[in-house]
């Protein structure tokens, strides 16, 4: 089966393009291939030894010496076409281009030499004959490479002389949908994005139509790129050809303050930059990180900021005598939710935390309810409660870490369309598909991952049976006979009746297949959850489910966050005050009686735990609006005024408490090695009950995947997106 | 010149003519509190709004025309509250006080007057072209 | 009447040359044995002898067909040769000096050899490169009309060199009759065992597929006609990875010229020897001259290697139009390289190196005549609009550099333009040639660079010219 053009496979593995950066995060790769002797090169004069296959550019990265360049891209094929990378090699008669070069021993490359400095001031002079002078209103100006290059590597005049004044190429601009915005007059053909989307995205939509300088970079018949991870290609494009949509003329990169942090969109917890300007975030970019997100960032995660400036909750409010939600002091607020937890009995007190709480809110609310006499801390999202429940880590996390799957040989998905689910983990099972020849085999509803995988089916008996071993399945053969598989089970499943079951046979059959596995360091169960929060909830100690604790007629309701609509008024007896603290308007403040404005994930320093177990922190970008308040400074205030004060007053305390519950919760950056896995499937023997159901998932399509929490539902961008997709599908062309 | 003058004895009954007209020595020191100058002069017209105004023409050119605000001002005047038509007068652009003027035009449209209200309850607030860079969340009403 | 006479004025020739060719076999045989050893004594070229000659249907006057082709005596011990195997094939190819017919005149013998690395299991493929768009070239359309037999022998032959499992045949895409021919011509072959499983009876499987065209002069470029095979656009691969490494469908694959397969059995069959004969050493053999513009009789011919360009010209082709002193100049490969003028082309050779000392390159040998009728800048101008045209604009130098130079050339042709640009423009050029993937920017450069270096002071009258009718050019204030 060939994955990937035919040059490409070959080329990749012909011992000519290894593929030569192995990041720290991928331990597994460097133990299968035997490391080739190294080769000596010179890059001006400077020694230096890389293994055989390493590009001249690569080579030249490595004594920081930085080859100008357009076309190439560290994690994209190569191209060289756009010929910026050339450099004189002794005994060479013509310029090579390093992107493409593989080394040779003994090589001496001059790459400021004249030559060279001849060959880059000709490409750039070619490539600006063609290419519009309107920096000033070009939304890349300022972070464009073409700018950055011609400053450094140009001529300082121009020879073009059109005086017949036939003007510079014209091209029509594309539409390819709400978050691209197109110049295509500004394309300088170094098809970055037709690689992104073909070899990345798995989107083959994008391509070339016509030759020499008719050559147009397009889609062929105008349409959407339906993509989750097209944003990329608007960091990708060298110039400013694609750029953002909703971004449009709103900055440039040097008026806005850039500030490091983790997105809460998606279980993953991408690594993100925050833009912001004047209190206000207006663009957020991912930050490279090998272990989770590598340089890529989901579509939701980069636009859907533009929801944190609506629906916001900027003031405290309390319901009148009117039953009217009406905005109020601090004060008031404060002392009507604290009256009403103190009047209440503590077993009818019930916390619920929602899918973008921080761990730091989540301590102080759990501590404080505690503290109340309760024990009635549960999170929206499902987790089964038999067997070792989440007492142990490993039964509810993403083991085999993001950065390890792109090593894996099989992938077995249980009830989970990983490409909505979590972008991208998609991607690197993409990346494993193509690159490494991993074959991936689903069981759950058919959907479509961009890549070919096996379908098993959809009837979750099609685990047991595998977890049995009895099953005639090929793919059970293929997972027993694979030296790294991988198996991952969907949150979504754990929500049904049969979620126990389920997580207890898939349990059983990770752990039977790293019993046999040689590599001891591996592993192979897999939970993928559904929301940033989960993860830290559990670590906490939150109970899973609130269903059972609803139905027992709470009399207080403290909703953090909690807007997945799991918690109504209908299931809640009348007179039942609903206290909710979060940043958005949503379905959990429509239905409250307190309303307590917090703040949301660029507006507050706290710990997030990705679905990996790794715990990272977000950075303040902007102040809370309005009267709005860090969240765990809410509940501290809270607990001050109901009487029960909690013993942190600032946030190296509450990390202090944080660490006691588990160290795991502030070691920044790391994750955890799991293990107590024999244990965990030892406590779920109990569990594996018949099962009879289909598997399901809640996010099977495309325009499923834009709106999925508070934030996002807030996101007009998110809205026009789903709404461009539907049309894109009604319509194709 | 007189003897009263050579001794600089008129500037004295001008004193006392002063404080006479300012209502003695009470009404004399209250104006001076409100104004911090007491004056006589010849009363020309007052306004709709109370305001008195005065001419003496011993005083040099320029000062020699003022305007005493209505008692109920107090100590909150202004020039503004001087009224269009004696706007004039004031400050010299015409001699001729408003009541005394025939040819002056009267037209329906003209808006009555009103003092400036800049820093006051009543001031004019322009509302706000940029959109707020934080849109609320506005709660349903109840029975909605 | 004029093919009659035609005809009429061939027959003599060919007669006449029948005996030619026996005076020059028995003066030659020692020669020929000692050219291995001893340099070479030979200081004439060509005429060709009739009996030297391996396209002996040239012009079609014969049954093209397999039954023709078998009276000419192609597919003669095709079996013997087969089952001599690969190396005494390459061996015979080295022998005879046979350099890549296709323009770049790489030894074939070499190149085939590089396919005989150990098999990792992926099979291999001979590609022929039948996309004849160079303009002035007509050498391969009159094989594959005329002799489609020679070149499917040829396709056998050298699959089985190189132990290639098939051979794909791209044919440009305006060939149609040819296309057809060469179809015919398989379908016989494979009709007569000759080719297809257990080829002529070797117990050798080889298949032969015709691939036509869509009509791009850059998918003469062996990547890019690689590409198009596949069903890509016809954009050039970067290399390395060469083809013979990864090439077509990712398979180690050799890309040969028509000709240079077609010429193969001959040279098994009569020896390396007898074809290095031919020529100066290093470019030896028999070689198809196309001779095309401003002769009295253009044609496509089989001559020496070596033969003096003025004799080829007064020949084959009947002379320069009103007399070699009416000559302008040549172009002497196709239209990719530099133009030579008049007192070079006096004595030059046409060979590979007798060419590159004149600053201009054998190509295809299609040699282009141009009379002093001819306004040559604008003959240049029309050429670069052709490459401007045909760039498959994937890399940058080409795109953009060749428009550009486009843009120039046309102003130049009018005169409307700087004489300082002259120096500009051969800088573009030089900015474009071996900066780029493929060779369609050297192609698109070379044409300007002979044109700047020989023909200057006409390219400054004509600026001068039009400044004194129009006034300095606009592009005189940009300096």
């Amino acid at each position: 089966m060939l994955r990937q053009p035919l040059t490409r496979a070959l080329a990749l593995s012909s011992p000519t393009r290894v593929a030569p950066v192995v990041p720290a995060a991928r331990r597994f790769a460097e133990q299968v291939s035997v490391q080739p002797e190294k080769v000596e090169v010179f890059i001006d004069d400077k020694p230096v030894y890389v293994l055989p296959g390493t590009t001249v550019l690569q080579a030249a990265a490595q004594v920081g010496v930085e080859i100008p360049r357009f076309c190439y891209h560290e994690r994209l094929a190569v191209a060289g076409n756009c010929r910026m990378c050339l450099v004189e090699v002794e005994k060479s008669p013509k310029p090579v281009a390093a992107c493409a070069m593989p080394v040779m021993k003994g090589m001496r490359v001059k790459t400021n030499s004249d030559l060279t400095r001849k060959a880059r001031e000709g490409v750039m002079e070619f490539l600006l004959v063609n290419h519009p002078l309107d920096c000033p209103i070009c939304d890349q100006g300022g972070e464009c490479d073409l700018q950055d290059q011609s400053m450094a590597f140009g001529s300082d005049r121009s020879r073009f002389t059109d005086i017949h004044f036939s003007g510079k190429r014209a091209v029509e601009d594309k539409d390819v949908g709400p978050l691209i915005k197109t110049i295509m007059t500004r394309c300088i053909h170094c098809t970055r994005c037709i690689r992104f989307a073909s070899e990345v995205a798995g989107v083959d939509d994008f391509g070339t139509t016509g030759r020499g300088t008719d050559m147009q970079v397009g889609t062929y018949v105008e349409k959407m790129f339906l993509s989750e991870l097209s944003g990329n290609i608007i960091d990708l494009c060298p110039v400013g050809a694609l750029t953002s949509k909703p971004y449009s003329f709103a900055a440039r990169p040097w008026e806005t303050r850039r500030i490091d942090s983790v997105d809460v969109l998606d279980p993953l917890g991408s690594n993100i930059v925050v833009a912001t300007r004047t209190n206000e975030v207006l663009r957020i970019l991912p930050r490279t990180n090998e272990e989770i997100n590598e340089e890529w960032l989901s579509d939701k995660s980069r636009f859907a900021c533009d929801g944190l400036k609506r629906q916001r909750l900027v003031t405290p409010m309390l319901k009148d005598s009117r039953g009217n939600l009406t905005p109020v002091e601090w004060e008031d607020a404060i002392v009507a939710a604290a009256r009403a937890l103190r009047d209440c009995p503590p077993d009818k007190i019930l916390a619920v935390a929602g899918d973008l709480a921080d761990a730091e809110a989540l301590i102080a609310l759990k501590d404080f309810v505690n503290r109340l006499g309760s024990e009635n801390t549960y999170t929206e999202q499902y987790f089964p409660t038999g067997g070792s429940g989440t007492d142990l880590r490993s039964s509810y996390l993403l083991n085999t870490k993001i950065a390890n799957v792109e090593d894996a040989d099989f992938v077995l998905l249980i009830g989970t369309n990983v490409r909505f689910e979590a972008p991208l983990l998609n991607a690197r099972i993409r990346k494993a598909f193509i690159h490494n020849e991993t074959d991936v085999a689903l069981i759950g509803p058919k959907v479509d991952l961009t890549y070919e995988y096996t379908y098993v089916g959809d009837s979750a008996s099609l685990v047991k049976d595998l977890a049995a071993g009895t099953s005639s399945n090929e793919v059970l053969k293929r997972l027993e006979s694979a030296k790294r598989p991988v198996v991952i089970l969907g949150a979504d499943q754990l929500k049904t009746e049969e979620g126990a079951a389920l997580l207890a046979y898939t349990q059983e059959l990770a752990l039977r297949l790293q019993d046999n596995l040689q590599d001891k360091e591996w592993k192979v169960l897999n939970v993928l959850q559904r929301t940033a929060s989960q993860v830290a909830a559990l670590d906490i100690g939150y109970k899973q489910g609130v269903g059972e604790a609803l139905a027992a007629g709470p009399r207080v309701v403290y909703l953090l966050g909690a807007d997945g609509g799991v918690v109504t008024r209908e299931a809640l007896p009348k007179d039942t005050v609903v206290i909710y603290q979060g940043h958005h308007g949503d379905a959990g403040a429509s239905i409250a009686d307190v309303v307590l404005p917090g703040a949301a994930y660029t507006e507050k320093r706290a710990t997030y735990v990705n679905a990996e177990g790794r715990a990272q922190q977000t950075l303040p970008a902007v102040t809370p609006p309005g009267l709005a308040r860090d969240d765990w400074k809410i509940i501290r205030a809270l607990s001050e005024v109901s009487g029960a004060g909690l013993p942190y007053d600032n946030l190296d305390e509450i990390r202090e408490r944080l660490s006691q519950v588990s160290p795991a919760l502030v070691a920044y950056g790391d994750v955890q090695a799991n293990n107590y896995f024999a244990q965990a499937r030892a406590l779920a023997k109990s569990l594996q009950k018949p099962v009879s159901g289909k598997l399901d998932v809640q996010l099977k399509q495309l325009e499923d995947y834009f709106m999925t929490d508070a934030i996002s539902r807030a996101s007009p961008t998110m809205a026009k997106c789903v709404q461009a997709v539907l049309k894109q599908k009604t319509s194709p062309y | 010149m007189s003897l009263m003058k050579y001794l600089a004895l008129d500037k004295v009954a001008n004193f006392f003519n002063i404080i006479r007209l300012n209502g003695g020595i009470r009404g004399s020191l209250y104006k001076l509190y409100r104004q911090d100058e007491i004056k006589d002069g010849v009363l020309i017209g007052e306004d709709k709004f109370g305001n008195k105004y005065y001419e003496n023409p011993r005083y040099f050119y320029g000062r020699n025309r003022w305007v005493e605000y209505a008692d109920q001002y107090y100590l909150n005047y202004d020039a503004s509250q001087v009224p269009a038509e004696w706007y004039g007068w004031l400050h010299y652009k015409t001699d001729l006080p408003p009541h005394q003027d025939p040819s002056r035009p009267k037209y329906k449209w003209m808006a009555e007057f009103t003092e400036n209200l800049s820093g006051t309850t009543g001031q004019y607030t322009p509302y706000s072209t940029t959109r707020p860079k934080i849109e609320p969340w506005v709660p349903k009403k109840a029975g909605q | 009447m004029a093919g009659a006479l035609v005809r009429v004025i061939q027959r003599t020739k060919t007669n006449l040359g029948i005996v030619a060719p026996l005076a020059n076999g028995i003066n030659n045989v020692p020669v020929r044995y000692q050219q291995t050893q001893a340099p070479p004594t030979k200081s004439k070229f060509g005429p060709l002898a009739d009996s030297d000659r391996v396209f002996t249907n040239l012009y079609g006057r014969h049954d093209w067909r397999l039954k023709g082709a078998l009276a000419r005596g192609d597919w003669y011990m095709t079996k013997e040769i087969l089952l001599k195997g690969t190396d005494w094939i390459v061996n015979e190819l080295k022998t005879s000096g046979l350099r890549g017919r296709g323009g770049a005149g790489f030894p074939t013998g070499m190149k085939w050899s590089f396919m005989n690395k150990p098999s990792d299991g992926r099979p291999k493929y001979l590609v022929v490169n039948a996309d004849e768009g160079e303009p002035g070239t007509c050498k391969d359309r009159e094989i594959m009309r005329h002799d489609p037999h020679k070149l499917v022998e040829g396709c056998l032959i050298a699959g089985r060199a190189m132990g290639a499992q098939a051979a794909y045949i791209y044919i440009r895409g305006e060939f149609y009759n040819e296309a057809s021919n060469l179809q015919v011509a398989i379908a016989e072959a494979y009709q007569a065992g000759l080719i297809g499983k257990n080829a002529c009876g070797s117990g050798y499987d080889f298949d032969v597929y015709v691939h036509r065209g869509a009509g791009a002069y850059i998918c003469g470029e062996e990547t890019a006609l690689i590409e198009s095979i596949e069903g890509k656009q016809g954009k050039p691969r970067l290399k390395p990875p060469f083809p013979a490494d990864v090439g077509l469908f990712g398979c180690p694959t050799t890309v040969n010229n028509v000709e240079t397969i077609a010429v193969a059995p001959t040279i098994c069959r009569r020896g390396g020897k007898w074809f290095a004969s031919f020529g100066r050493p290093r470019n030896s053999g028999t070689k198809l001259f196309n001779i095309s513009g401003h002769v009295n009789t253009p044609c496509t011919v089989e001559e020496e290697m070596s033969i003096p360009l003025k004799e080829l010209i007064e020949r084959h082709a009947g002379g320069v139009c009103g007399g070699w002193d009416n000559l302008l100049a040549i172009i002497p490969g196709g239209s990719s390289t530099p133009l030579i003028p008049k007192d070079v082309c006096e004595t030059v050779l046409m060979d590979f190196d007798g060419l590159v000392a004149a600053q201009t390159s054998l190509g295809t040998a299609a040699i282009i005549v141009m009379d002093k009728s001819t306004d040559i800048v604008k003959a240049i101008a029309r050429l670069i609009m052709f490459y401007k045209h045909e760039s498959c604009g994937q890399c940058t130098p080409c795109r953009e550099g060749v428009s550009w130079m486009n843009k120039i050339m046309y102003r130049f042709v009018d005169g409307n333009a700087s004489p300082k640009e002259i120096d500009m423009l051969w800088e573009i050029s030089k900015q474009i040639e071996g900066h780029t993937i493929c060779a369609l920017g050297d192609g698109a450069a070379w044409p300007v660079q002979g044109l700047i270096r020989h023909f200057r002071p006409e390219l400054e009258r004509r600026m001068q010219a039009w400044a004194c009718v129009h006034g300095p050019s606009k592009a005189e204030r940009l300096y």
